[in-house]
């Protein structure tokens, strides 16, 4: 915040502008944001019906990516599933977002013991391999995407709390919360109305980049079979039920594969712009 | 005799934090366990039992214990290395696992084999060249493959290169009748003590897709690591010296800016090699090779729960002693841990 109002001479001005390829990857994902919210309403219903007497088609004018199997619009159902794989997406992040804010902020906020407890909690949470772990759970709850957001809501939050904590500690020394304190503002207002939110920025930043990584797990969840069942659209479940037909109709997984691809490179990105934007100096990885 | 002091104080806090995890991990399976619906004995006794026999497993397991005697009764067995029994093979979980687990092995040491020899040597040229064509299609490349899904990656190479282009085979470890006789459970090793070389050929030919395809996913996070932190390498004082005292460009980079920046890549990999035990669930499924991997995805679509979460339980396990050797490794290697971790915590 301090560093964009302290540049405001013209030349930093011109070091901040969009480069073509970031205003590419902006509406890349406003288009797929777009295509998840108001897409489901310009689908045919015929992606939820078979028509067996049409399925395995190449890509055509009717159907610009093939049918599927079950002579299913290949493009619309991708279309479809574009709203339940970034809702879901969506939801696992910000789920655990939660925790991890709360998380951060008790420890940070709370005695050494307790910060010391909360910090070992997270370690083991970090050292564990998440998406087996949310493997475990879903496959235990019953296979099922209702399953695979919790399971992956209850495995992601170790970066976000680890990463805030640290954050929180630095505001924590700044000035202002001095100043605060001086003022007698009680622990608990202090955390929750100064130290948090001026700390909260960096999540900002991590939001995008996770979206995308979410995007990949889930639809790997669903791959092996413990998200989102078959007949959904989701895009993981697309792939595990066209997988037999790869050799005689590429179109079937090859196209909700680079959905899942284009979304998570492009919400990665998009992380990568915002991260730039925020912090001049780092000039991109 | 303080940096001996220093060692074992360092070896002790990271033996503490595994044996924290491991306990952890065993908690987190224990808490899946009691969320599966329906009645735990009934599950674990199989489909078909009979009332004595769900009787006899809700004996065996405790569970008319309260929840936490059935909690301390888990963690024994876990102790004792029972990680649950099968419904579908009706044998341990681990003896199961035990039997196919040197493939998955193979496979993560070729994976990592072919990673680290793909991403060090682009990571060095493209930090060395930044901004330059080289480094900016790496960095493309970097970004593109590391959001792609590994499972698809897979399905489609396996679909060009396997019964397209017919370079690899489509599937399997070894072509009918070449393979050696299983002594190890890894064909490759087999074919070694075999003494047999068309078989080894043979089952590297099967290998090289499948262990490609994870190096390549996992190569990406290689080669950012090593390139960001060249990078920063490059731009210090000490490099400027070596410059100047008019080293070569490959000396000084191989010599003096590498090793300085090898030690996130150390860290890196050793977690890299547990993750890719994870992301093996996907690939030797697409591949129908042998491993831990192809095992769970097969307990899954059976609904073959306790296996499932006694390979969840194995493979945390692993990791957590792979991040230990890891940690143990870079103790060795870089002299500047002694100073940095005393006393303080993890960054």
């Amino acid at each position: 915040m301090t560093t964009v109002s302290a540049m405001s001479g013209a030349p930093r001005r011109r070091r901040l502008a969009l480069s073509p390829f970031d205003t590419a990857v902006i509406v890349l994902v406003c288009v797929l944001l777009l295509a998840a919210v108001f897409g489901p309403f310009f689908a045919p219903d015929s992606i939820y019906t078979s028509d067996i007497a049409n399925s395995l088609m190449p890509p055509s004018a009717a159907n610009w990516f093939g049918t599927d199997d079950q002579g299913r619009d290949v493009f619309w159902r991708l279309v479809a599933g574009a709203r339940t794989t970034l809702l879901s997406s969506f939801l696992v992040v910000t789920l655990y977002s939660l925790i991890g804010v709360t998380i951060a902020t008790v420890a940070a906020a709370g005695p050494r013991w307790l910060d010391e407890a909360l910090m070992r909690l997270t370690d083991i949470g970090l050292a564990l391999p998440s998406m087996i772990v949310a493997l475990g759970f879903a496959a235990a709850m019953g296979p099922s995407l209702k399953s695979a957001i919790i399971a992956m809501a209850i495995t992601g939050w170790p970066t976000t709390a680890r990463l805030l904590r640290g954050i929180m500690r630095q505001t924590m020394e700044s000035q202002f919360v001095a100043g605060a304190q001086v003022l007698g503002v009680s622990r608990w207002r202090l955390m929750t109305k100064h130290v948090l939110p001026n700390s909260l920025d960096v999540l900002i930043v991590k939001w995008a980049g996770d979206i995308g990584n979410t995007v990949l797990v889930l639809a790997s969840l669903s791959f092996i079979g413990v998200g989102a069942q078959p007949p959904s659209p989701e895009w993981g479940a697309t792939i595990a039920g066209a997988r037999g037909y790869v050799s005689t109709a590429w179109w079937t997984v090859v196209m909700p594969g680079a959905a899942v691809a284009i979304t998570s490179i492009a919400f990665g990105l998009l992380g990568d712009i915002i991260q730039v934007r925020r912090d001049p100096s780092l000039g991109g990885n | 005799m303080t940096g001996l002091r220093v060692y074992s104080w360092f070896l002790l806090r990271r033996l503490g934090l595994a044996a924290l995890t491991l306990w952890g991990l065993a908690s987190l399976v224990f808490l899946m366990v009691k969320l599966m619906p329906g009645d735990e004995a009934q599950m674990a006794a199989g489909a078909d039992a009979s009332a004595v026999q769900i009787e006899a497993v809700r004996e065996r397991l405790g569970l008319d214990a309260p929840v936490i005697m059935q909690y301390l009764g888990f963690l024994g067995r876990i102790l004792r290395g029972d990680f649950g029994t099968s419904n579908v093979t009706l044998q341990p979980v681990l003896s199961d696992l035990s039997v196919v687990l040197p493939s998955t092995f193979e496979l993560v040491f070729f994976a990592m084999v072919i990673n680290l020899t793909l991403a060090i040597p682009t990571g060095i040229v493209a930090a060395y060249r930044s901004g330059r064509t080289f480094d900016t299609i790496c960095r493309i490349a970097a970004v593109t493959l590391g959001g792609m899904p590994a499972f698809w990656l897979a399905l489609v190479l396996q679909y060009v290169l396997g019964s397209l282009w017919r370079v690899v085979p489509i599937s399997g470890q070894a072509s009918f009748g070449m393979a050696a006789p299983v002594v190890t459970g890894a064909p490759t090793l087999d074919a070694v003590v075999a003494g047999n070389g068309a078989a080894f050929i043979d089952a590297l030919h099967h290998l090289i897709l499948p262990a490609a395809v994870l190096a390549i996913l996992f190569s990406t996070q290689i080669f950012r690591a090593l390139r960001t932190g060249l990078l920063g390498v490059l731009k210090s004082d000490f490099i400027m010296a070596v410059r100047a005292k008019g080293a070569s460009s490959s000396r000084m980079l191989v010599r003096h800016a590498l090793p300085n920046s090898l030690n996130p890549v150390l860290t890196l990999s050793g977690t890299q090699a547990g993750a890719m035990i994870g992301s093996a669930v996907l690939v030797e499924t697409v591949f129908a090779r042998k491993g831990i991997g192809a095992y769970m995805f097969n307990a899954v679509a059976q609904k073959d729960t306790f296996a499932v979460l006694g390979s969840v339980m194995f493979i945390g396990a692993v990791v957590c002693i792979m991040n230990l050797l890891v940690d143990i490794a870079q103790l060795l290697v870089d002299p500047r841990i002694r100073s940095a971790q005393f006393g303080g915590s993890r960054a």
